[in-house]
């Protein structure tokens, strides 16, 4: 069932959840987008690209501790499978070996 | 601070969206992100940003996340299950076609008649006190018998029970005030219908007010309240402009009083009983030296409406009225009867009405029932053609269910993709039922005599019974998709792919038994339809005992002033009418045929003991009544001129009918004659009877011919009726109009024909009989429709044994029998148990006529015949088409 490949937003945010680490929910990572990329992007997107994620296998969930704040709610905390840093890994990978191939421009 | 929180609303929204495992994580993530715009943007715009981002949540990934077990592949496969379904419909298009619109005809025809009976029970709901308020209806009683069932009653009785009775909230008082002839402005409009009615009317009953005063508007003597269309007609306002109606005047007859305008209503709607064009305020029909209109314990004029006060049992409250017509009618020694009464729930009165001098509308509620489950049939019979048009033909679909499940589908896949189908079909035929409603719904309005459409609908019907209906529809289309699912996704891939595979024998005993219903409720619907048709023809044709025909019946002059010269007058009238070349007869009289008569209570023989009384009902005619209408006198005379007397109180001469002579216990009618009877003036006044006339139908044969009491007067503001020569009563019309504008100046000539005025009494039972007829059409219809399908398919199917069976030499004719012998077997059943079931409910429906027809033996060998004759001709039709196929083609393949 090769559906190995990741769009170009489920990267991001696959990426965003190895940043963040155990920090790793829906809206900290849109502020975390925002502020990295400088992207507004929208909650719900978030979510479902997570959920999407995670039934690709690159991400698994819990949930969080509950807290005073979010009425009370518990966060759903995401976080990087094996699998999934290994297709960031392959990824980045890939390009590189890509970027290399571009002749570089000399001037002068 | 305050604590601010999101919309409510939005939070009950998300949870229904949001599968279970989500919610929690999603909504906290919107709450801290809410909480965070409360700070940065405030609290009004951080809410609304809530709600659109709880909106932004309704995505397929979310929604339908873990709802379905494979989702991906689930929908791969819808495309392949529509693609499927489509290449099958073009395969067989008739097949199709006849299973597609079988459906939606039988769809269209229950929309239709749900239409109509959702508007019929949509009577009256517009009052906010409906559940509360309640008809008095009275019952009175002679010698232990039923003399009249009403709505009319004494003017006393409102106010004495309310009185009497804490339970009563409020009662309201009417009396009918028949058409208006008023002067507004020195135009003169007449025909508007209006009612007497107290202040309370308006209160009791929530018709819409433009402008006025709910409360007052009826308090004050000579005012009147108009409704939209009526103020638009008198006072001739353009822009709406109401408010300068108010206050304005019209005067009534020759009334020299004044009448004020005091309020405008929104016209009556058409789903309330009571119907008027204007109310006019009770005060105004008494006054201190004439209080009968108040306080009468024998005038029967008023209809009462009760409203009780909330948590009252109706039952409760009627059981106390014995104690009640005991304490002020004292037996029968009042009013002249034994006096019963009862409440009537509001809610009832259009529906499920059987009184007398009744001025509601009502239709007759056993025949909405009886519509309502006609047309569930016809949508069963549809249901159960695609049942059987679909599994007859799953053989065909056999090798793709085995190599569907050869492939890894699971039965409930299947099961999955044959529903996905059936409703697909479902709803094309939905569509199709639809616009062929749009399309028929004006001819289906006059067919009717109604105005139906859907938004009056569905403004006029509460949710629950729309959402009943529905829940209906949706369910009869599922369950006739299941059937074939579960038939079809049955098979074994072993059986089906070894190509050996046969029709089985399973599901014949459930396709045969589908079939005989269809045609056991097409073969009822026929001898429904016959004995309808015949019960209206019968109506129509049977001799009433009077003539309706050629007859014009002349409004009275209600604008000619009743003084010494009145009488000669309108005698005058008559003569020169008479005069008119084509006119035979004309006469006046208090009542036309067609008007339920008034009744006189205290009838007896001069020889009777003072106790006894009698009723009978009224008619007050001039001495060319009988002949006017051909009224065939038994015994002794008709009047003559010198029976009238100018003074009342001077008449001492009657007729009768042979049911009043009977019902004094005169066995032998013309011994009647010369006999004295006693009625009137506290039992003191004497009349001879002069002659006895045979029965006839004053009303239409539902009601039972009433012994009948004729007095001679002369005209008091009554009809004429003008018998012509022949039917062209065009041309003379106009004669009559320039002689009674001569007679009567400053009054509209007005006149109906009084075959058509008769006639719609029976406005109800030809609406119901042209329902039942197109029921039947359309039963029949869809019943072959299935029949072909089926018929053709067995056909189809045994081809190669019909090659067979005409190699060895069989004829054409035997192999036809062959085929179609075992379809008209069913039918013959069907129709066998047919026969019972439409005995039965037609018996029942007839018994609702006084005069009706006897069901007789060829009632039901008609259908039989009929049924038997449309299925063969159905069935051969297919059959003719293989059993024609030369052998040499039907067994070249193999």
């Amino acid at each position: 069932m090769g559906k190995e490949y990741l769009g170009e937003f489920e990267e991001l945010v696959l990426t965003m959840v190895g940043i963040l680490q155990e920090e790793a929910y829906g809206n900290a990572i849109v502020t975390e987008i925002e502020e990295r990329v400088g992207r507004r992007v929208n909650l719900s997107a978030v979510h479902v690209t997570l959920y999407r994620l995670e039934d690709k296998g690159y991400v698994k969930s819990s949930m969080g501790g509950a807290t005073n704040s979010r009425g009370g709610r518990r966060k759903r905390i995401f976080k990087v499978t094996n699998a999934g840093l290994a297709m960031l890994r392959a990824l980045k990978e890939s390009r590189m070996d890509m970027w290399k191939l571009i002749p570089q421009l000399k001037f002068g | 601070m305050k604590q601010i929180v999101p919309p409510r609303t939005a939070l009950q929204f998300l949870r229904l969206v949001c599968p279970r495992q989500l919610h929690e994580g999603i909504e906290g993530d919107l709450l801290e992100e809410f909480e965070h715009d409360v700070v940065s943007r405030g609290a009004t715009k951080a809410r609304w940003l809530f709600l659109w981002r709880v909106l932004l949540f309704c995505r397929p990934g979310i929604i339908f996340r873990n709802s379905f077990s494979l989702p991906i592949t689930e929908f791969i496969m819808l495309s392949n299950y529509l693609v499927i379904a489509f290449r099958n419909i073009l395969k067989n298009k008739v097949f199709s076609g006849i299973n597609v619109i079988g459906l939606a005809l039988g769809l269209a025809a229950c929309l239709f008649i749900f239409q109509f009976v959702s508007f019929e029970f949509s009577y009256d709901t517009f009052h906010s006190k409906l559940d509360r308020t309640y008809r008095v209806t009275n019952d009175r009683f002679q010698h232990g018998k039923l003399i009249q069932h009403g709505t009319i009653m004494y003017p006393t009785i409102g106010p004495t029970m309310a009185k009497d009775y804490p339970e009563i909230e409020m009662y309201t008082r009417l009396m009918p005030g028949g058409a208006m002839n008023v002067k507004v402005n020195d135009e003169i409009f007449t025909g508007q219908n209006c009612h007497f009615t107290d202040e309370y009317f308006l209160q009791v009953f929530d018709f819409p007010l433009i402008v006025g005063n709910r409360e007052s508007a009826l308090k004050e003597r000579y005012t009147i309240v108009l409704t939209e269309t009526t103020a638009r007609t008198f006072f001739r306002i353009e822009d709406n402009d109401f408010l300068s109606v108010i206050g304005k005047t019209l005067y009534w007859g020759l009334d020299q009083q004044p009448y004020k305008v005091t309020a405008i209503l929104k016209d009556v709607p058409e789903n309330s009983h009571i119907q008027f064009d204007a109310l006019v305020a009770y005060a105004t029909l008494f006054t201190p030296e004439h209080p009968e209109a108040d306080n009468s314990w024998t005038w029967s004029d008023m209809r009462h409406y009760l409203v009780l006060k909330p948590g009252v049992d109706y039952k409760n409250l009627e059981a106390k009225f014995d104690d009640y017509s005991q304490r002020y009618f004292q037996g029968d020694k009042v009013s002249g009867s034994i006096e019963k009464f009862y409440l009537q729930p509001l809610k009832r009165a259009h529906l499920f009405s059987d009184y007398e001098y009744d001025i509601a509308k009502v239709a007759s509620g056993r025949a909405v029932w009886a519509m309502l489950i006609v047309a569930i049939f016809i949508l069963v019979l549809a249901w159960i053609n695609y049942i059987n048009l679909t599994t007859s033909k799953a053989l065909d679909r056999a090798k793709e269910v085995g190599l569907r499940k050869v492939m890894g589908a699971y039965k409930s896949q299947l099961v999955r993709q044959f529903i996905f189908e059936s409703v697909l079909i479902s709803l094309v035929a939905f569509a199709i039922a639809v616009l062929l409603v749009a399309l028929l719904q004006d001819s289906f309005n006059t067919l009717i005599d109604a105005r139906l459409n859907w938004s009056r609908i569905f403004t006029g019907i509460d949710l629950q019974t729309t959402i009943i209906f529905f829940s209906l529809m949706v369910g009869g289309m599922l369950l006739s998709g299941f059937y074939p699912a579960f038939v079809l996704s049955s098979y074994q891939p072993a059986t089906v792919l070894k190509g050996k595979f046969q029709r089985s024998s399973k599901g014949q005993f459930l396709r045969k038994g589908l079939v005989v219903f269809q045609f056991t409720a097409s073969a009822a619907l026929i001898t429904g339809t016959m004995i309808v048709s015949k019960q209206l023809r019968f109506m129509n044709d049977s001799d009433l005992g009077i003539n309706i025909y050629n007859t014009v019946i002349i409004q009275q002059p209600e604008r000619t002033s009743w003084d010494s010269t009145f009488i000669t007058r309108v005698e005058t009238f008559k003569t020169e009418l008479a005069r008119i070349d084509g006119v035979v007869s004309v006469t006046s009289s208090n009542n036309t045929p067609g008007d339920r008569l008034p009744r006189a209570f205290g009838i007896r023989l001069a020889e009777h003991p003072s106790s006894a009384r009698y009723t009978m009902s009224v008619m007050n005619v001039d001495y060319s009544f009988f002949d006017t209408y051909k009224i065939n006198l038994l015994f002794g005379r008709k009047f003559v001129a010198t029976d009238h007397k100018e003074n009342f109180q001077d008449i001492t001469t009657v007729m009768l009918n042979v049911s009043a002579a009977k019902l004094l216990g005169i066995d032998n009618p013309e011994s009647a004659v010369g006999k004295e009877i006693i009625w009137g003036n506290n039992g003191t006044r004497k009349w001879t009877i002069v002659g006895v006339v045979s029965d006839y139908h004053q009303e239409s044969l539902r009601k039972p011919k009433e012994p009948m009491v004729f007095r001679p007067t002369y005209s008091t503001y009554h009809d004429f009726s003008v018998l012509t020569k022949d039917a062209e009563t065009q041309p003379l019309l106009a004669q009559m109009k320039a002689v009674y504008d001569k007679a009567f100046p400053d009054n509209a000539f007005q006149y109906r024909f009084l075959e058509e005025k008769y006639k719609t009494q029976y406005r109800d039972d030809d609406r119901f009989g042209k329902v039942v007829t197109i029921f039947m059409v359309l039963g029949i219809v869809i019943s072959c429709l299935g029949l072909i399908a089926l018929s053709s398919y067995t056909a189809v199917q045994r081809t190669k044994e019909i090659g067979v069976r005409k190699v060895l030499g069989a004829s054409l004719a035997s192999i036809v029998s062959l085929l179609s012998i075992d379809f008209i077997k069913l039918v013959l059943i069907a129709t066998i148990i047919a026969l019972p079931i439409a005995y039965f409910s037609m018996q029942g429906w007839l018994e609702s006529y006084a005069y009706r027809i006897e069901i007789s033996w060829f009632m039901f060998a008609l259908p039989l015949i009929a049924i038997v004759t449309i299925a063969a001709i159905t069935i051969s039709m297919q059959v003719l088409k293989t059993a024609m196929l030369s052998p040499a083609q039907t067994l070249k393949h193999e």
